[in-house]
């Protein structure tokens, strides 16, 4: 029997699922292997029953996703987080910096704390569940996406790049926005993307989130000898990265 | 070997010549730096290049290598052929040719690679005289000459090359495309000239006294601690090493599931999984022990082996690290003492 793969989304913008859909050239290949029984963005039906592997998008926003999420792991053998939202708390993270309660305000305007009912903080899926597989970034990298599918199917472990950016990078042979004073978070960011913003001329925003090897005191050191304050280093690190540990300096 | 002497203005030729029978790379400027490219036109050739981002092992050992097809169903290797096309690879400095040199003891040695014997017989070497930057400290391992592994060497003395041809390909392809005329006594002492201005340019000469005595003696030095404690485990001086030949292998599915490929691509030491093996367990743990590991291997693993340093003094680990972590710093620490520095 196919392994029967569910996709569901949290709170995100839905990118990542867009991102799945461009897979067109692979699409049916996998298609043809699996028995996708719900998909959220594409499909306008109910999450089954019963499935064998979850694909989760999205960052826990609030008590429902908690429940949501703990009657996934219970049902499904496999999960897959995919996106910086799933996997660091992403852009939706940003909010639990600071009172959250003051922040419904400025979204919904006067009695906003009414229409957020329900709320929490936002934080990662990974911080409600275990996780087999992890697809980061934003959006997440089809061909790594397709390659950790791979891997679920197959039950094979859910490896993920440990160390930063920088060596990808170099062997794009790109020149380093550090050599001319610009701030790149290539340094502590977890590899995997074949350092793509970087080579076609943007800095990295740490979309993947801080790698496992990454020397954060190191990075903090380095950068205010060259000029770049904690401050700013934080301020930068905080689109993606707000809850990952040593990035509050 | 034998030598002529060829008009600056002639590489066009040269370069243009080879074209019809080569793919011919060679440095071309990228922004403020410069990398190895297919030449498509002579003049983005760019022999006063100073030192390329990545070294020309690239050509020989690709970041990203597919060693083999295979199919699920029944295992079997469906292609594993190593192709190279002819080319030739122009303006080689001193350290990037005895950079390859070094290895060849690796790929070329008792365990012969397939992959890179394939690039490395379809690709002719012309070598091109430079002057040192400040991160260069090729005099140090005597790697600042060059006197074999090239085809042809082109040394600069101003309006034209004193050509060394060190092959007979290097001698018919000279041969074939390009103008050159026999040296008279007046090159060869202007050559002299060129050579000793060269090795008085470079910057006071790195003391080397006894360096693999001293790794062993200060395997507990705290410089190796300090060493970690600044770097950032980013691996890029791995990747821009024109001697670094670590690699890691993976075996990726297509999406179908019914076959896959294996690649190989580049690996560092300086990445806590370079050391896990299977159960997890990882022998390198601290980042302080893969600095220092790197510099062991280098440093004294190599020549304990090969009889020669596996560094070349390029400086481009220099160039690349952002911690301002180099060879010349670790070599002075261990030398001199941790207070000298
Ligand atoms: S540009 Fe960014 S990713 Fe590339 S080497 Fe510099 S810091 Fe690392
Ligand atoms: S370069 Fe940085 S921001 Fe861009 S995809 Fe890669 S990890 Fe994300
Ligand atoms: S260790 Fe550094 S200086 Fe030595 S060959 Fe490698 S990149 Fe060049
Ligand atoms: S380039 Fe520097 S910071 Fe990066 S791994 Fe090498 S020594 Fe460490």
């Amino acid at each position: 029997m196919a392994p029967r793969v569910v996709v569901i989304g949290l709170a995100s913008d839905f990118g990542c699922q867009v991102q799945m859909t461009n897979i067109e050239d692979h699409l049916l290949d996998v298609l043809g292997l699996i028995d996708l029984t719900y998909w959220q963005l594409a499909s306008s039906g109910h999450l089954p029953a019963e499935y064998d592997v979850a694909i989760v998008e999205g960052a826990v926003t609030t008590e429902a996703h908690v429940e949501a999420l703990r009657r996934v792991r219970e049902t499904a053998g496999a999960v897959i987080a995919v996106g910086a939202c799933a996997i660091t708390g992403g852009i939706p993270a940003i909010a639990s910096a600071g009172e959250l309660a003051d922040r419904y305000g400025c979204v919904y305007g006067e009695g906003g704390a009414e229409v957020a009912c329900g709320r929490i903080a936002p934080m990662p899926v990974t911080a409600v569940i275990d996780v087999d597989y992890r697809v980061p970034g934003c959006p997440l990298d089809t061909d790594e996406f397709l390659r950790v599918l791979s891997r679920a199917l197959q039950g094979l472990s859910g490896r993920i790049p440990e160390e930063p950016l920088c060596a990808a990078c170099k062997t794009r042979e790109n020149i380093c926005f550090h050599d001319r004073g610009e701030l790149c978070l290539g340094l502590v960011t977890r590899t995997g993307c074949g350092a793509k913003c970087v080579s076609l001329g943007r800095a990295c925003t740490g979309c993947r989130g801080i790698a496992a090897d990454a020397n954060l005191d190191a990075a903090y050191a380095l950068l205010a000898s060259r000029g770049i304050p904690a401050e700013e280093f934080t301020r930068r690190l905080s689109l993606y990265n707000t809850l990952e540990e040593g990035c509050d300096r | 070997m034998f030598f002529r002497v060829m008009d600056k203005a002639r590489i066009a030729d040269l370069v243009r010549g080879l074209s019809t029978e080569y793919e011919v790379i060679g440095p071309v400027a990228k922004g403020e730096r410069f990398t190895f490219s297919v030449i498509e036109d002579p003049a983005d050739l760019r022999l006063d290049f100073d030192t390329t981002i990545l070294p020309p092992k690239k050509f020989f050992f690709p970041p990203e290598e597919r060693m083999m097809r295979f199919r699920v169903a029944d295992n079997e290797v469906v292609d594993d052929e190593a192709f190279a096309s002819p080319r030739v690879l122009f303006g080689l400095h001193p350290c990037d040719i005895n950079a390859l040199l070094l290895m060849d003891n690796v790929f070329l040695g008792e365990f012969e690679d397939p992959y890179y014997k394939a690039y490395r017989d379809a690709t002719l070497l012309v070598g091109v005289s430079c002057s040192p930057r400040e991160t260069c400290f090729c005099n140090a391992w005597d790697t600042d000459e060059v006197h074999w592994g090239f085809d042809i060497f082109l040394t600069d003395l101003g309006d034209r090359y004193f050509v060394s041809v060190r092959s007979v390909m290097g001698a018919e392809l000279l041969d074939r495309h390009v103008e050159t005329s026999p040296i008279t006594a007046e090159d060869t002492a202007e050559f002299q000239a060129v050579v000793r201005e060269f090795k008085r340019a470079f910057p006071a000469k790195l003391d080397t006294s006894q360096l693999p005595l001293l790794l062993d003696a200060k395997f507990d030095d705290p410089v190796w601690d300090e060493l970690g404690e600044r770097c950032l485990s980013c691996g890029a001086c791995s990747m821009v090493c024109p001697t670094c030949y670590c690699f890691d292998v993976r075996d990726d599915l297509d999406p179908d599931q019914r076959s896959g490929e294996r690649k190989r691509v580049w690996d560092s030491c300086q990445f806590s999984e370079f050391s896990a093996v299977a159960h997890g367990q990882t022998f390198r743990e601290s980042r302080a022990s893969r600095v220092k590991y790197r510099y062991y291997h280098k440093q004294w693993g190599y020549l304990s082996k090969f009889e020669r340093v596996l560094c070349v003094g390029c400086g481009r680990c220099t160039h690349a690290c952002l911690a301002d972590i180099s060879p010349r710093e670790v070599v002075t620490a261990l030398v001199e003492g941790s207070e000298a520095r």
